[in-house]
């Protein structure tokens, strides 16, 4: 079945690079698909499929199909989206790590201004929290501590968003950290389940879960204000550093699309967003459904591309894999 | 009593079928090259949206465990293993089928499949939280320690000791390939993007072990060899299951134990439980010959740790594998956050997540042993049809992964060293070993470094870490100490004749 089906994108795939670009009245004739630059069941992957099954219900039947490219920590899929053909039938993730941090590690054969935005339809909020048998357990104390040690702070990745996050605010707040690099997040929070890093930056969800569990502790959320799972922790602004920080996911496409469909598809990511049940299993799921249209989402991106570029020019990685 | 009210709905027939569906499913795709239990369940989470947390999960549950199994009939009858874990079982079941015995081998696998499966279930039922803290003491010093120990299976698995090591070394180098898990600079890529994240591990495996078998089939036709004569049955001997005793029950605790350590895996798993078996079995010299116990030792093993891996996900919320990340990601969708929390606030969905695993293991069995004669037809066919089927499997199998068309030319490349290596006498194994530990060694080792700012200390202090040390000691030691007073012995008797 499922070969079947595969075998069936494929055949679709090389179909639709020989059939013309269908008028624009009658889009989406076929299957839209979206490539998501990492492997199948991830957050990322999770969601997209959540904004699949919505779209499906709200466009009577009219599909989306979700295919995943991953590697080069989301280079590939990126990239794959962003040269594809611009017929409509071929969109992408637009997430934060391939988009607005590794083009400035080098090595992509794109930049943040080849990508046409659709829409984001939510944001990961991020939480800083103490591991298990962290020498500090609020904002305050953490502070203390960071004056004269460095504590060790567990990341999903080199170069990757919460390595960038976890620097940007050290940078902001003129502490020293240590960044530890793990093979993604579940590594870093096993990590620090187990009490062998000193913090990570963590979604909203997993701190809620492990710290009623008494295996981590939210030091500050990276928001302008306070969010409602954790009304009892500070902000960075609060205490007085200019730092906020998420991550995103939205839809992209590659420029060049023709002006209709692109309406289509910018009218669509805002009805799929704002849809009440999308929202509902989106928040089960630990996501924070918010919807951006196409030039706030570009905005966010780019103050985003701005502050890594920053940060990664003060570690030494900007430009590392040229 | 309340136990039993919640294993009740379990027996609903749309739960029921939903764990039968799942497992059958899972066993299709375990056994079809290139699709793997991963995808499988990520694929497959959308459709359990709508249904009550228990049937969803059971349902993703059965396709993992029927994923892992199903991975070992590739393995056996094409020499292709489906998924990573199932590729020490290439070593004795493939041997067997050419033998004309697949149907023995497969029903060998399916009898440690789900022995392994069992056992573990059990211990996930009786001791999750408890055995779940052992996670956790795992860091970088005691990775790095296990990943050594594990290195040391090459010394005895590859025959001649000096072609075994370059095999391991040349594994651990094809393994550096790709961004350095410390610093993410780019190692070894010329300027490829498609390399960034090193070679695709799987379209590496079947390249390794599959491609490189039909060259040699299409060099056995040139020679025009007569076609394998399949032996009937699919029930292994009393012969076969007595010899096997002790590496199932090993395989199935060394299976669970690895299990519960958080991202080692089932590929780690099925090789050390492969060394052990060897090692203590009076006849080492049977295995890889196409020897029953082989395919006892790795597939118990290897369907421990799915049962295991859902110990520290349940009772921690720390995903065990890949596809317990994923199955995570189903809890999460279900509005379930797993962790200790867990077991006071969902003991409903927690007892019947047990209560699956035991369906889904004794589906598995059912489903097995009833589809080996099916299966071992495929034998029949004739060898060149064969060799080509088996090579278009290696096509699809490797670009439906990723769609990535590098990992063809991965899996040409990686067939044609296979080839190579084979006709040379150096082990596939040795080198499959290392690129399946490489990576671990190297990123915990020098995460360790960073972590103790270069203490090497750290790597020989914990109870943990010494326990491994000792073990990878004795282990390389162990020949050596034993052929020493083998020696002693006959002297001793010699002396004492001449007296």
């Amino acid at each position: 079945m499922t070969r079947k089906l595969i075998i069936g994108m494929a055949l679709a795939l090389t179909s639709a690079s020989a059939v013309a670009p269908a008028a624009a009245a009658d889009y989406p004739a076929r299957p839209i698909q979206v490539i998501v630059p990492y492997s199948a069941g991830g957050s990322t992957d999770l969601s997209m499929r959540v904004v699949a099954d919505a779209f499906k219900r709200l466009y009577d039947g009219k599909q989306i199909v979700v295919r995943n490219q991953p590697g080069g920590g989301g280079a590939i899929g990126t990239s794959a989206a962003v040269h594809a053909r611009p017929d409509g039938y071929t969109l992408g993730t637009g997430a934060q790590g391939p988009i607005a941090i590794l083009p400035h590690l080098g090595g992509t054969d794109y930049k943040l201004d080849d990508v046409e935005f659709v829409g984001l339809y939510a944001r990961s909020l991020q939480v800083m929290v103490a591991c298990k048998g962290a020498p500090f357990k609020d904002f305050d104390s953490f502070f203390e501590y960071a004056k004269t040690k460095a504590p060790q702070i567990g990341n999903s990745g080199a170069g990757g968003a919460n390595h960038v996050s976890a620097q940007a605010f050290a940078d902001e707040a003129h502490i020293k950290i240590e960044n530890v690099p793990y093979n993604g997040s579940s590594d870093a929070r096993t990590a620090c389940v187990g009490g062998h890093i000193d913090a990570m930056v963590a979604s909203p969800a997993e701190a809620l879960a492990q710290s009623e569990a008494g295996n981590m502790t939210p030091i500050f959320v990276m928001e302008p204000k306070r969010i409602d799972l954790f009304p009892d922790t500070p902000t960075a602004v609060e205490k007085g550093i200019k730092f906020t920080w998420s991550s995103w996911k939205g839809i992209i496409a590659p420029k060049g699309i023709p002006e209709e469909d692109l309406a289509f598809l910018r009218e669509a990511v805002k009805k799929v967003a704002t849809d009440e049940q999308f929202i509902k299993k989106m928040t089960d799921m630990g996501e924070f459904v918010t919807y951006e249209d196409a030039a706030t989402f570009k905005a966010r991106a780019q103050k985003d591309s701005e502050s890594a570029e920053r940060v990664l020019k003060d570690i030494g990685m900007y430009g590392m894999n040229k | 009593m309340e136990t039993l009210a919640y294993l009740a709905p379990l027996f609903h027939l749309n739960v029921l079928g939903a764990i039968m569906l799942g497992t059958l499913g899972g066993l299709i795709i375990g056994a079809l090259p290139g699709l793997t239990a991963t995808m499988g369940v990520a694929l497959l989470i959308p459709l359990t949206f709508g249904m009550p947390a228990v049937m969803g999960l059971n349902m993703l549950i059965g396709i993992y465990i029927g994923g892992i199994y199903g991975g070992c009939i590739s393995s056996i009858l094409l020499r292709t293993p489906g998924t990573p874990a199932s590729a020490a079982t290439v070593l004795d079941g493939y041997p067997m089928a050419q033998r004309g015995e697949a149907g023995k081998a497969l029903g060998m696998a399916t009898i440690a499949s789900t022995i392994g499966g069992l056992v573990a279930a059990v211990v996930l039922a009786a001791l999750a939280p408890q055995l779940a803290s052992i996670a956790l003491q795992f860091g970088a010093p005691e990775y790095f320690a296990l990943a050594l120990f594990g290195l040391t299976i090459i010394a005895s698995l590859s025959g001649d000791l000096l072609k075994g090591a370059i095999s391991g070394l040349l594994g651990i180098l094809i393994s550096c390939v790709g961004a350095d898990p410390i610093s993410g600079v780019l190692r070894y890529t010329f300027g490829f993007s498609g390399f960034a994240s090193g070679f695709a591990f799987t379209p590496a495996l079947i390249g390794l072990f599959a491609l490189s078998e039909v060259f040699t089939l299409m060099e056995r036709m040139a020679r025009a060899e007569p076609n394998i004569q399949p032996v009937r049955g699919r029930w292994p001997s009393w012969q076969d299951m007595k010899e096997s005793r002790g590496a199932l029950i090993r395989g199935s605790l060394i299976g669970t134990l690895i299990g519960i350590i958080p991202g080692v895996g089932s590929g780690t798993a099925s090789w050390i439980s492969y060394n052990e078996a060897r090692r203590s079995s009076p006849t080492p010299e049977k295995f890889g010959t196409g020897y029953a116990p082989g395919i006892a030792a790795t597939e118990s093993a290897n369907n421990a740790v799915c049962a295991a891996a859902l110990i520290p996900l349940l009772a921690l919320g720390i995903p065990g594998d890949v596809v317990t990340a994923v199955l995570m990601g189903g809890l999460m969708i279900q509005g379930l956050a797993p962790g200790p929390i867990m077991f006071q606030t969902n003991p409903d969905v927690i007892v019947g997540i047990f209560g699956g695993t035991f369906l889904a293991t004794i589906f598995m069995f059912i489903f097995g042993m009833a589809l080996i004669p099916l299966f071992s037809r495929i034998l029949a066919v004739p060898r060149h049809i064969l060799a080509v089927a088996i090579m278009i499997f290696c096509f699809i199998g490797s670009f439906a992964i990723n769609l990535n068309p590098v990992d063809l030319y991965t899996m040409v490349g990686f067939g044609v060293l296979g080839w190579v290596m084979q006709k040379f006498g150096f082990s596939q194994a040795a080198l499959c070993i290392a690129m399946i530990l490489g990576p671990m060694l190297e990123a915990n080792l020098r995460r360790g470094l960073m972590q103790t700012h270069d203490d090497l200390f750290a790597f020989a202090s914990g109870p943990l870490t010494i326990l491994f040390l000792t073990l990878t000691v004795l282990s390389l030691g162990w020949p050596v100490l034993s052929r020493f007073l083998a020696r002693r012995r006959e002297a001793k008797t010699m002396t004492l004749e001449t007296k």
